[in-house]
């Protein structure tokens, strides 16, 4: 029994489809009403036949770009939308099914929604959640005490929240979602209007519970900076499809973008007359003693790029700068 | 030594100890909640105070209708001051626990169920606190009109002190059918989101035609009123028996019976409704 229950998935779902239908109501009197009887809706697929499976201590990253169907994913997941068809288990336990038992042994983040109590003292909430989840107070107090180091929460403990700034407000939150102590944590753009020290606050926060504390943890994100100093895998997500689920190093590999090279010469370099010849390598500037070419890695192995140029003249120093993430989301954002 | 405990006694201390923790937390949350209204304190006052003249000019109202008709289709002029009254103090009990029910729209609307569904409490229990608000305009409107409707009709020998219990129980049994068309009401903005509408018609309207007798209206409408909309069960039937010795004791149960009734199936459409719920984009 209890080997079956250490071996299910954190996250698993299984062609997860979600439909809205927006009933179409002329305008005018009673329309409210009317919408309840009207026979014509828009269907809009939301999400169509996603699945994937995510391991415990896993660390996924869930991209794309806005309208792509993240927080409707996202939704589905932690129970708040029932998909169309399909179907999700959390450590075996059906959200939807048995919503308020799931609802105990996860952590949800959103971004632009607070889970706190808005106008009384952040710590007026972490004692009505404590109450809520049945969190005793030693452990309570231990915990917040742990948070407390790691997010520096004393600084605005009696403020009420209504008066924290972003950046407060969003450790506070998460601190709120980790104090039942969930395996599980999902977040919906947590970084998203922060600065940059909020920003590396939350991730080296994020980091250390997945690392030291073991916790899974799915987050969606525009901000490229945290797929790549957290995650270990990317999904992402393009017209309601999955369109990948694999590693960043990967995801480059896919898109194919150019590695640029950038070659200094000792004594200045020759070029070939006929460069057409060589494709695969493409001359981006040039100056007397430097050379800057994009060479497709898919397509040509690096040394031997470097041996062609090597060819044009003798190498003092060599520099390889590897795409941008920010330039490969575009590409897969189109 | 060996426990013994039977897996059924088990299952009850647990499902009672659930029920308690939900107590608890309902009062614990009914207490934050009127602490964070008391942050704004001048609004509290005045929205209380507010509430108490409007009640005071719809009171008027009544009054000015009862001195110019008197009586309405053979119901005395105290008659109709109960009705009222009994239908104004249901309104309250319903809307002293269950006001963020009828104000369900605006969740919907802002996407704020997203949070409460992320919580391990059913939807009612994290939703209803948040409302909770003592209305002392209404209370003191009501029993205004209710006093003076019963004493004159106790002096007149009509009614006996039997009929304040009685009464009573026709407050909360009304207040229960009122709180299940709120909920049944409120359940339909999982399908249409926008509910304001459909509550003119099953709340405010239902609520205000039935304080009069319902003689007054076609067959169909009372009809209606009886069934779909009961709030007919809120002041009229009750009133029926408790001022005019009408229909028999058996409307006490009957009264309890169909408030638990409009209650369950209000729960079960509300139940159906969230796996409905569509949320708002982001």
């Amino acid at each position: 029994m209890n080997t079956v229950m250490q071996s299910q998935a954190a996250i698993e779902a299984v062609g997860l489809n979600k439909q809205f239908r927006t009933p179409i109501v002329a305008e005018g009197k009673f329309a409210g009403i009317r919408s309840l009887f009207s026979r014509k809706y828009i269907v809009k697929e939301a999400v169509q036949d996603i699945g994937f499976t995510v391991e415990k201590g896993d660390f996924v990253g869930y991209i794309g770009p806005n309208g792509a169907g993240k927080s409707t994913t996202i939704k589905m997941l932690t129970g708040i939308l029932h998909p169309s068809s399909g179907k999700v288990m959390l450590s075996g336990i059906d959200p939807h099914r048995d919503r308020t038992r799931c609802a105990s042994r996860i952590g949800v983040v959103f971004g632009q929604r607070s889970q706190l109590w808005w106008d009384l003292p952040v710590k007026d909430s972490y004692d009505i959640l404590a109450h809520m989840y049945g969190v005793a107070d030693e452990d309570k107090r231990r915990r917040l005490a742990q948070f407390d180091e790691l997010l520096s929460l004393g600084e605005f403990w009696e403020t009420p929240v209504r008066k924290l700034s972003l950046g407060q407000r969003m450790r506070a939150d998460i601190a709120a979602a980790m104090l039942h102590d969930p395996d599980l944590l999902f977040l919906d753009e947590p970084t998203i209007g922060l600065d940059v020290n909020a920003k590396r606050n939350i991730r080296s926060f994020l980091k250390t519970l997945n690392e030291e504390f073991g916790k899974t943890i799915l987050l969606t994100t525009h901000d490229m900076d945290d797929i790549e100093q957290l995650c270990r895998r990317v999904m992402v997500i393009g017209g309601g499809r999955l369109t990948y689920d694999g590693t960043i190093e990967g995801l480059r590999r896919e898109i194919g973008l150019p590695t640029e090279i950038k070659v200094t010469y000792r004594d200045g370099y020759r070029l070939p007359d006929a460069m057409t010849e060589s494709s695969h390598m493409q001359i981006v500037s040039r100056s007397e003693d430097t050379l800057t070419v994009e060479v497709n890695r898919q397509e040509v192995r690096t040394m031997d790029a470097l041996r062609q140029l090597g060819h044009w003249g003798e190498i003092d120093d060599v520099e390889m700068r590897e795409p941008d993430f920010e330039e490969i989301i575009r590409r897969v954002y189109g | 030594m060996k426990m013994q405990t039977n897996p059924s006694t088990r299952i009850r201390t647990e499902r009672r100890t659930v029920i308690r923790n939900y107590i608890r937390l309902y009062l614990l949350l009914i207490r934050t909640s009127v602490r964070s209204r008391m942050q704004y304190r001048f609004n509290f006052a005045f929205g209380t105070v507010l509430a108490a003249i409007i009640q005071l000019s719809e009171f008027l109202m009544v009054a000015i209708v009862l001195a110019k008709f008197g009586a309405v289709r053979g119901w005395s002029m105290y008659e109709v001051g109960y009705l009222f009254a009994l239908m104004t103090l249901a309104k309250t009990l319903y809307r002293t626990f269950g006001n963020e029910v009828h104000n369900l729209e605006r969740y919907l609307v802002e996407g704020e169920l997203d949070q409460l569904l992320t919580k391990p409490l059913p939807v009612l229990l994290s939703l209803m606190p948040r409302g909770f608000r003592l209305m002392p305009g209404e209370l003191l409107q009501s029993g205004a009109i209710l006093t003076w409707a019963m004493g004159a009709m106790m002096r007149s020998g009509q009614i006996t002190w039997w009929a304040i219990p009685q009464t009573l129980f026709a407050v909360f049994t009304g207040g229960l059918i009122l709180f299940a068309i709120g909920m049944a009401t409120a359940a339909c903005g999982f399908w249409t989101t926008r509910i304001s509408m459909l509550q003119n018609m099953t709340e405010d309207a239902a609520q205000t035609a039935a304080r009069y007798p319902l003689t007054l209206y076609p067959g169909w409408m009372s009809g209606l009123m009886l069934t779909a909309i009961p709030v007919g069960l809120v002041s009229y039937v009750p009133a029926l028996y408790i001022l005019r010795g009408e229909l028999g004791v058996w409307v006490f149960p009957l009264l309890a019976a169909a408030s638990c009734l409009a209650v369950l199936l209000a729960l079960a459409f509300w139940r159906f409704g969230i796996s409905k719920y569509q949320s708002t984009g982001s």
